[in-house]
């Protein structure tokens, strides 16, 4: 059985008197441990899959299982309960709390769990030493580069062990070594702790450490490349 | 899930926004400052006003007069005073006053039949410096309200001038009567040769009864003896008396409720602003929390916990600058002799704190059920 299942998916919005579909009856399953990159046009729908399998989006149609549970079908409270245990999400432009330091940052959705300041700070120690960022732990994120901060976005999303990363252009934002380097590690999170990783981009370099790429257009699966198959991203990157 | 863990996060966000934060303090500090010190002018209206149970003092005093230099009662209506059923004494007192308006800074003489003074009052005040030996002792001796010498800087031994009476210093008295706050108590001849020759006139008489039930019929008495006299007598329970007399403050002193009332709405409007500022260039970053997995409940409870947290360190600033404004200059408005004391204590403190609390909750409601009813998606959209 699949970690996620997409079944005819769709999402619609009402602009004015307009109705548009950014996904348009969807089908899609995604293996736990994958590493799946979403390309396609702007509107394609890419972070609208994105932001559903979040959780942090409801489908107009469709059903949306991820790990046996239909999350379209959970209450609000319900649903962010299940973002805080199964979901890290690292967005484009980091959105890191700017009156917070990297280590409060990383703390906070900890604040969530039941969990002593100890055993919070432990798990905060073990993020930020893992994304290679402990000895900046008390700086803010004006205080970092853009690479910095988005390891630290990535740190925030995995310190709670979730099962599914899903990171909006991750490098969007960042120069090429930068971007290299947040690819690598999670090209690294994927092999070494098994996370799911969906990621949407537009940069055809960082889908090479992708272990799939998926193309989407008009909110429709335009075609499903196994890199990892045809052996181009076999290892690529590393 | 304990609260309690959220706390740091919420002083965190208020104190390194500092510059939002301090300019909302300051104001809110300011309208709370003029809202407790007009909560103080109220609570010392009430206090020099309201009539208690075990009130057993009455005032007789000049018909149609409402000022003590033009209310002069014959002395010898003692005796005949004292004739009436219920009356247990009747104690003459000349009054004279620095300033026959309002003021805050107004001296009080009264003199007093120093023995009988003693008799009807002892147990009622306290000496806290000086002695009623050197009282008893010295003709141009005073006994000092407390909140008069503190504000006049006045200690036994000194000398003082006011309404061209020089008195000495021979104690100070603390007591739980406003009227004994910003007095000078001299004895009754004294006074009366100060300036002036009115031996034998009176200002008016403070009559006991024997119980607060007769206050009412002792009263009608003592004027109906006094009816045709050349000098009629009206004559009130003392805490009525007081609020005849400051009428006019007492009306101000309402009037300024509203100025309360308006500082509250300001503090609200304070609360508000910074709340909704607040959040709508913290808009990502409250749909952030929500895509960590904090609830629309929880964020909502976040930004309102700002506010109130904003509005108690604001209000607490306010009240206590207040409060030790009031403390530092034992301010009283005084009218005719009659002291209203600016009352304020860590009461009104315990209520300017829980108003700010209660406006920041009110503050912060809308913005925060706003904030956590966005989509999360579309918040990222809109950024």
């Amino acid at each position: 059985m699949s970690l996620i299942e997409c079944v005819n998916l769709t999402r619609e919005y009402r602009k004015g008197e307009n109705i548009i579909r950014p996904l348009d009856g969807l089908d899609l399953e995604i293996e736990a441990g994958d590493f799946l990159a979403l390309m396609g046009p702007s509107g394609s729908g890419k972070t609208t899959l994105l932001n559903l399998i979040a959780g942090i989006d409801s489908p107009t149609s469709g059903s949306l299982v991820i790990g046996g549970v239909d999350i379209s079908s959970l209450s609000k409270r319900r649903l962010a309960a299940w973002r805080s245990e199964n979901i890290g999400y690292v967005f484009q432009l980091y959105n890191l709390v700017p009156v917070l330091t990297a280590f409060e940052n990383v703390e906070l959705p900890l604040l969530l769990q039941k969990l002593s300041t100890k055993e919070r700070r432990a798990r905060v120690g073990e993020a930020l030493e893992m994304v290679g960022i402990a000895d900046r732990h008390n700086h803010y994120p004006r205080q970092l580069s853009g690479g910095q901060e988005q390891r630290v976005a990535i740190a925030r999303a995995i310190v709670t062990d979730p099962a599914i990363l899903v990171a909006d252009e991750p490098t969007g934002d960042l120069d090429k070594p930068s971007a290299k380097s947040v690819m690598l590690l999670l090209q690294r999170l994927n092999a070494d702790l098994n996370k799911t990783i969906i990621m949407v981009t537009h940069d055809p370099h960082t889908t090479e450490f992708a272990k799939h790429t998926l193309h989407l257009e008009k909110g429709r699966l335009l075609e499903q490349a196994g890199v990892a198959e045809s052996g181009v991203g076999e290892g690529a990157g590393r | 899930m304990s609260v309690l863990r959220f706390i740091p996060l919420v002083l965190k966000q208020v104190t390194r926004h500092r510059v939002r934060t301090l300019l909302t303090l300051f104001g809110i500090a300011i309208a709370m400052f003029l809202f407790t010190s007009v909560q103080a002018m109220q609570s010392g209206v009430r206090v020099a006003t309201q009539a208690t149970a075990d009130d057993t003092t009455l005032v007789v005093y000049r018909k149609d007069r409402y000022c003590p230099a033009t209310s002069e009662l014959p002395q010898d209506y003692q005796r005949r005073i004292e004739q009436i059923k219920g009356v247990e004494r009747a104690i003459p007192v000349k009054v004279v006053v620095s300033n026959c308006r309002t003021s805050l800074d107004v001296v009080t003489f009264r003199g007093v039949p120093k023995e009988s003074f003693l008799a009807d009052r002892s147990g009622q005040f306290t000496i806290v410096s000086g002695s009623v030996e050197d009282w008893m002792r010295r003709t141009d001796a005073s006994l000092v309200g407390e909140t008069l010498a503190k504000r006049r800087g006045l200690s036994p031994g000194m000398t003082f001038d006011a309404a061209g009476i020089t008195a000495y210093v021979a104690g100070v008295l603390r007591s739980d009567n406003p009227q004994d706050h910003n007095v000078a108590y001299t004895s009754l001849e004294f006074v009366q040769l100060a300036g002036h020759d009115d031996l034998g006139i009176v200002t008016q008489f403070n009559v006991k009864v024997a119980g607060a039930s007769q206050l009412e019929s002792v009263a009608e008495q003592i004027d109906d003896v006094f009816r045709t006299a050349q000098e009629p007598t009206a004559t009130f329970p003392e805490k009525a008396f007081v609020g005849r007399i400051a009428d006019d403050v007492i009306e101000l002193v309402g009037f300024a409720g509203w100025l309360g009332m308006g500082a509250l709405v300001a503090v609200l409007a304070l609360i508000a602003n910074a709340i909704v500022l607040s959040v709508q260039s913290r808009i990502s970053e409250h749909a952030v929390l929500q895509t960590l997995g904090f609830s629309s409940a929880a964020v909502a409870a976040l930004i309102i916990a700002e506010g109130v947290v904003i509005a108690l360190a604001g209000g607490a600033v306010g009240a206590v600058a207040a409060v030790a404004v009031a403390e530092v200059g034992s301010f009283a408005l005084s009218v005719e002799g009659q002291s209203i004391p600016i009352t304020a204590g860590p009461g009104l403190i315990a209520t300017g704190l829980l108003v700010c609390g209660g406006l920041g909750v009110l503050a912060g409601l809308v913005p925060a059920v706003q904030a956590s009813r966005r989509e999360i998606a579309s918040c990222f959209r809109a950024v």
